[in-house]
């Protein structure tokens, strides 16, 4: 089997998912899924949007150099995701996305989920953890400037990523079971997850508080050294 | 039995996306027990992993799941008992049982799939895709293994050159920072070092493809077109509205239609798909040993 030509299947895609797919998911989830509506819907969405940013990364010129790079961070947090109870999967994926760029983050967080699950399980979940990661990844990515000026800043993110973390893991984990969404199952979903919330939030802020500081060194020396 | 495994990625995936898509989707009962029952078959007859464990761990999940639904849901006419001034009702508990299903089955379907497509064959699938990410894929499954090596080396050299007492708990966890600081130095480093090779080598001058020893053959074709066929037929009848099945405020009946049997013989071939191919393979083999 040939692969497919990728230049113009990356440009469609970009068109795609937002004007052609999307809608079209919503209706068909509407038209065919009536009861299960809003769990094709959101996985579709989350399937397309991680694929969207996909092409966007493979689109701009990054050079190989980056790309290994971000491939090395992401086997970092790969291994680090077998530290039992604290993770730094999220700590990783911030501090690429500080030090390479939003887009570095994105891939780098998607990545870690998707592979890492080869070890922990895949399932629907997966696309949902690909997204939430990676958008921990991009918004750090975003916020680079002000997060490595301050690290009282970085602590906060780290928090909130955490329990970002959760929140939208939640919303997949209600929609699935239920079908609909229901804020009571929400708020049980929630405060059943609280032990694991916290365990994210503990542990994204001990791993930035321990590797702020050496990745960040080590990151400008490889952009001081080798211009990435 | 692992016939499944030398299937083309790309039909395996349809597959499963096909099977376990529509029971994640379906709130009918009989599509979901079918869904259980050809997935807990698929699994059992591949024998993957730890089987009692996982049968039990999916009851314990089943009975949770059922039974949390009506606590929070109160709709339905047939009130069982009440509790704390809320009515749980049958049709709450039913609903919860239909959920449970779901999402046990789906558990069961996505057990095989990862047995299945592994991490080479999501490389091929990814690769038909996108060039980029499926060279990062590569290159990270590769550091995961290299980079466990390495830490082990850099913690013997640390250990030898008795910097760090072992038996005192703070200096061991200094060792272990300092030899994942030196760890992260080192994959840094030796990543530029790849990049320089690739680039030496000629990466970027032209187009990527990814190698795939992954054949396309008939039968490939015949597990694709069957599952895109049936589920094709599974989503038609869903689409016109044949598949209909309300919980509030009674539980509807199963009316015999059309539609809806055809859906349930549709979805039953889908389901049972796998498990015929694995049968089938064995059987094969079985004959041809006894020719022997």
């Amino acid at each position: 089997m040939k692969p497919i030509r990728n230049e113009k299947l990356r440009r469609t895609v970009r068109y795609l998912v937002p004007f052609v797919l999307a809608p079209g998911f919503v209706a068909l989830g509407i038209t065919v899924f009536h009861e299960k509506r809003y769990a094709f819907i959101s996985l579709c969405i989350a399937v397309s949007a991680v694929a969207l940013f996909a092409t966007g990364f493979d689109k701009k010129r990054t050079g190989s150099r980056r790309l290994v790079i971000v491939s090395v961070l992401t086997a970092l947090s790969i291994v680090g995701r077998f530290i039992p109870i604290f993770k730094p999967v999220t700590a990783l994926t911030v501090l690429t996305g500080m030090y390479l760029g939003a887009e570095s983050g994105f891939l780098a967080g998607s990545l870690t989920a998707v592979l890492s699950n080869f070890y922990f399980g895949q399932g629907p979940w997966t696309p949902f953890q690909m997204l939430s990661w990676g958008l921990l990844g991009f918004l750090a990515g975003i916020l680079a400037e002000p997060l490595k000026r301050s690290r009282v800043l970085l602590f906060i993110y780290g928090i909130i990523a955490g329990a970002l973390y959760s929140f939208i893991m939640d919303v997949w984990t209600v929609v699935w079971y239920n079908g609909d969404f229901s804020i009571k199952l929400y708020l049980a979903a929630l405060v059943s997850a609280i032990p694991y919330t916290v365990s994210y939030v503990v542990s994204n802020v001990v791993f930035l508080w321990v590797f702020a500081k050496p990745f960040g060194e080590k990151l400008t020396r490889m952009h001081i050294k080798y211009g990435i | 039995m692992k016939a499944l495994d030398s299937f083309n990625p790309l039909a395996v995936f349809v597959y499963f996306m096909a099977s376990a898509g529509i029971a994640m989707f379906s709130m009918d009962p009989v599509i979901l027990l079918l869904s259980m029952l050809g997935a807990v078959t698929l699994f059992v007859i591949r024998r993957e992993g730890r089987q009692t464990g996982t049968h039990l761990f999916s009851l314990f999940l089943f009975l949770t799941l059922t039974v949390i639904n009506p606590l929070f849901q109160h709709n339905g006419r047939t009130v069982l008992f009440v509790l704390n001034d809320n009515p749980i009702t049958l049709e709450a508990l039913l609903y919860g049982a239909d959920a449970a299903a779901m999402v046990v089955s789906v558990l069961y379907w996505f057990r095989s799939f990862s047995s299945i497509i592994t991490s080479d064959k999501l490389l091929y699938l990814f690769g038909l895709l996108s060039p980029k990410p499926a060279l990062m894929i590569s290159m990270a499954l590769r550091f995961v293994p290299l980079f466990r090596m390495q830490a082990k080396r850099t913690d013997m050299a640390q250990r030898a050159l008795g910097k760090y007492k072992e038996d005192n708990a703070i200096d061991f966890i200094r060792m272990k920072l300092s030899v994942f600081s030196i760890m992260v130095s080192w994959a840094l480093e030796n990543g530029i070092i790849t990049a320089d090779s690739m680039a030496a080598r000629g990466y970027g001058t032209g187009r990527r493809t990814c190698f795939s020893p992954y054949k396309f053959r008939p039968q490939d074709a015949l597990l694709l077109g069957l599952s895109l066929m049936l589920a094709g037929a599974v989503g038609a009848a869903m689409a016109l509205g044949g598949l209909e099945f309300a919980f509030y405020p009674t539980v509807s009946k199963i009316s015999p239609d059309f539609l809806r049997l055809a859906a349930y013989i549709a979805y039953a071939l889908l389901s049972f798909l796998p498990a015929t191919i694995e049968i089938g393979d064995a059987l094969k083999w079985q004959y041809l040993r006894s020719r022997i």
